[in-house]
């Protein structure tokens, strides 16, 4: 078997383009699902139990199915159930800012119950509301202390937004499997696509490691 | 404040205060955890610009009773009045009396991710709505009254033990309270921090400050306590003044309690081998703080 890479070498801009299609896919959705998942998070904790259970089934329904599922599920049912029309990088990032934001969600609010008891107390002692005590006392540390696990969450969506390839958003994924089905040059496409996501992947795993460690020593 | 001999017969006749009405009043407070009853019927009060010292064994009421008291946790029977308030009651604005009730909790509960400074102006700020400026300018005082003026742009994790919980007690005082209520402040202290929060605490006594301080320091209970009352099992057993409860308790639990602590009658009436105690124990600084000034002095308590 004979390689060539210049398939590689001809169609650099396209590999280019899905990369900057992955990134953008991927910042955009934690911009939104940091603020999401923040909400969802002080929705479960809402005294209102109707608040509550309604904000725990929506999590609870992101959590328990398939990404790919959801995806599919904004594609296809949107515009068929309720006559929302999405563009393709539209669905898919609605698609993904649900999931990942109930994914936060879970992690702001562990965060958020792992501030003790205390430290409420001693913000409520001073005459601070609940709002107040939450906002400027118990946020702030309940924040810090889930970086890591966002950090880790970031990592995750990166690879995972290779699943909207699917619907026919040109992210790197789906950039380097039509070209090889364009090229059928299965080996040097694929190998060229690991690299590029390692590229891309390994600095932020290695973020993610430093956050970690940066944290735990401040603890 | 003093408890010379002396004064012995001035203290008896007539409590601190006690010609007005009292700032705090706790009537028959009952509170359960449970099973646990954890308070069961407490009565005493607390006069403006007195010193009350709750003291017991552990688990004995002290500090869920101090919580009770500013409202970080409801009573299930009787009264707890602030300034005449019904703390429990439905129409009571909780927020409005804390804000006049300082507390100082036994793990300082500082706020971490605060500055030092930040610590004593976020109660100004986010409560009072003070402007920024001014809310550090009073926090500074306060810094500087109690002697870390310098820490003030570190964070508490920097902070020895002693320093942090005299950060507790400015970031009290910048809500300028009209009672301080302090629980177990030095329980969790290494024994060379203790005497310069307890210190603190009675420069402020001094100042007319009207404080109630759950604690196991008994030397603090005796020499700034104006009263003192005693819990056991959720229930106050007996109450007076220091002289009455340190040497002449006339509940068989309270002596029991005391002497398990190494208190006896007969060591209290000198006070000169307290001091050396207090001060081999290296507490120094409280000593220094401690001599009552014009009720005739403490044999050997020179400062050093």
């Amino acid at each position: 078997m004979t390689f060539d890479w210049s398939v590689i070498w001809d169609n650099r801009w396209r590999f280019i383009d899905g990369a900057e299609v992955t990134v953008i896919l991927t910042v955009t959705t934690m911009a939104l699902a940091l603020p999401g998942g923040m909400l969802l998070a002080l929705l479960r904790l809402s005294p209102i139990r109707v608040v509550s259970s309604a904000a725990t089934g929506f999590v609870e329904f992101f959590r328990a199915t398939p990404l790919i599922l959801q995806i599919y599920w904004v594609f296809y049912v949107l515009p068929a159930a309720f006559d929302i029309t999405l563009s393709d990088f539209t669905t898919a990032l609605v698609g993904l800012t649900l999931n990942v934001s109930s994914f936060n969600s879970e992690t702001f609010r562990a965060g958020i119950l792992s501030i003790r008891r205390g430290q409420w107390n001693a913000a409520l002692a001073l005459g601070m509301t609940k709002w107040q005590a939450l906002r400027k006392i118990v946020l702030p540390q309940a924040v810090l202390r889930v970086l890591p696990a966002l950090a880790s969450t970031w990592v995750s969506l990166f690879k995972d937004t290779s699943l909207v390839s699917i619907i026919a958003v040109a992210d790197l994924s789906y950039v380097s499997l039509k070209i090889r089905s364009e090229t059928y040059r299965v080996l040097e496409v694929l190998t060229a696509m690991a690299g590029l996501y390692c590229l891309m992947g390994y600095p932020q795993a290695k973020l993610a490691d430093w956050v970690h460690r940066r944290l735990k020593v401040a603890e | 404040m003093a408890v010379g001999p002396g004064c012995l017969a001035g203290k008896l006749a007539s409590r601190v205060g006690a010609d007005a009405a009292p700032i705090l009043a706790f009537d028959g407070v009952a509170k359960r955890y449970g099973t646990l009853q954890a308070l069961a019927g407490v009565s005493f009060q607390v006069n403006r610009g007195e010193v009350v010292c709750l003291i017991g064994p552990s688990g004995s009421g002290k500090s869920t009773l101090l919580r009770c008291a500013n409202a970080l946790e409801g009573i299930d029977a009787g009264r707890i009045a602030f300034d005449g308030v019904g703390v429990d009651d439905k129409a009571t604005d909780v927020r409005k009396l804390r804000r006049r009730m300082g507390m100082v909790f036994q793990n300082f509960e500082l706020f971490p991710h605060l500055t030092v400074l930040g610590n004593v102006a976020v109660g100004p700020v986010t409560v009072l709505g003070m402007q920024r400026n001014a809310a550090a300018a009073r926090a500074m005082d306060l810094l500087r009254k109690v002697g870390l003026a310098d820490k003030a742009q570190q964070h508490p994790a920097a902070l020895s033990g002693g320093q942090q919980q005299r950060v507790a007690i400015a970031r009290a005082l910048a809500m300028q309270p009209d009672v301080m209520l302090f629980d177990e402040p030095t329980s969790a202290l290494d024994p060379e921090t203790i005497g310069e929060v307890l210190s603190v605490m009675k420069r402020l006594a001094d100042e007319g400050m009207t404080m109630v301080v759950v604690t196991h320091e008994m030397d603090f209970a005796k020499r700034v306590g104006n009263w003192v009352v005693v819990f056991d099992r959720g229930q106050v057993i007996e109450q007076g003044p220091p002289r009455q409860i340190f040497e002449r308790p006339t509940v068989t639990r309270t002596r029991e309690f005391l002497s398990h602590l190494g208190w006896h009658g007969e060591s209290l009436a000198t006070e000169a081998p307290l001091v050396e105690r207090q001060a081999t124990a290296g507490r120094d600084s409280f000593e220094a703080q401690l001599i009552p000034t014009g009720s005739g002095g403490h044999p050997g308590a020179d400062a050093p």
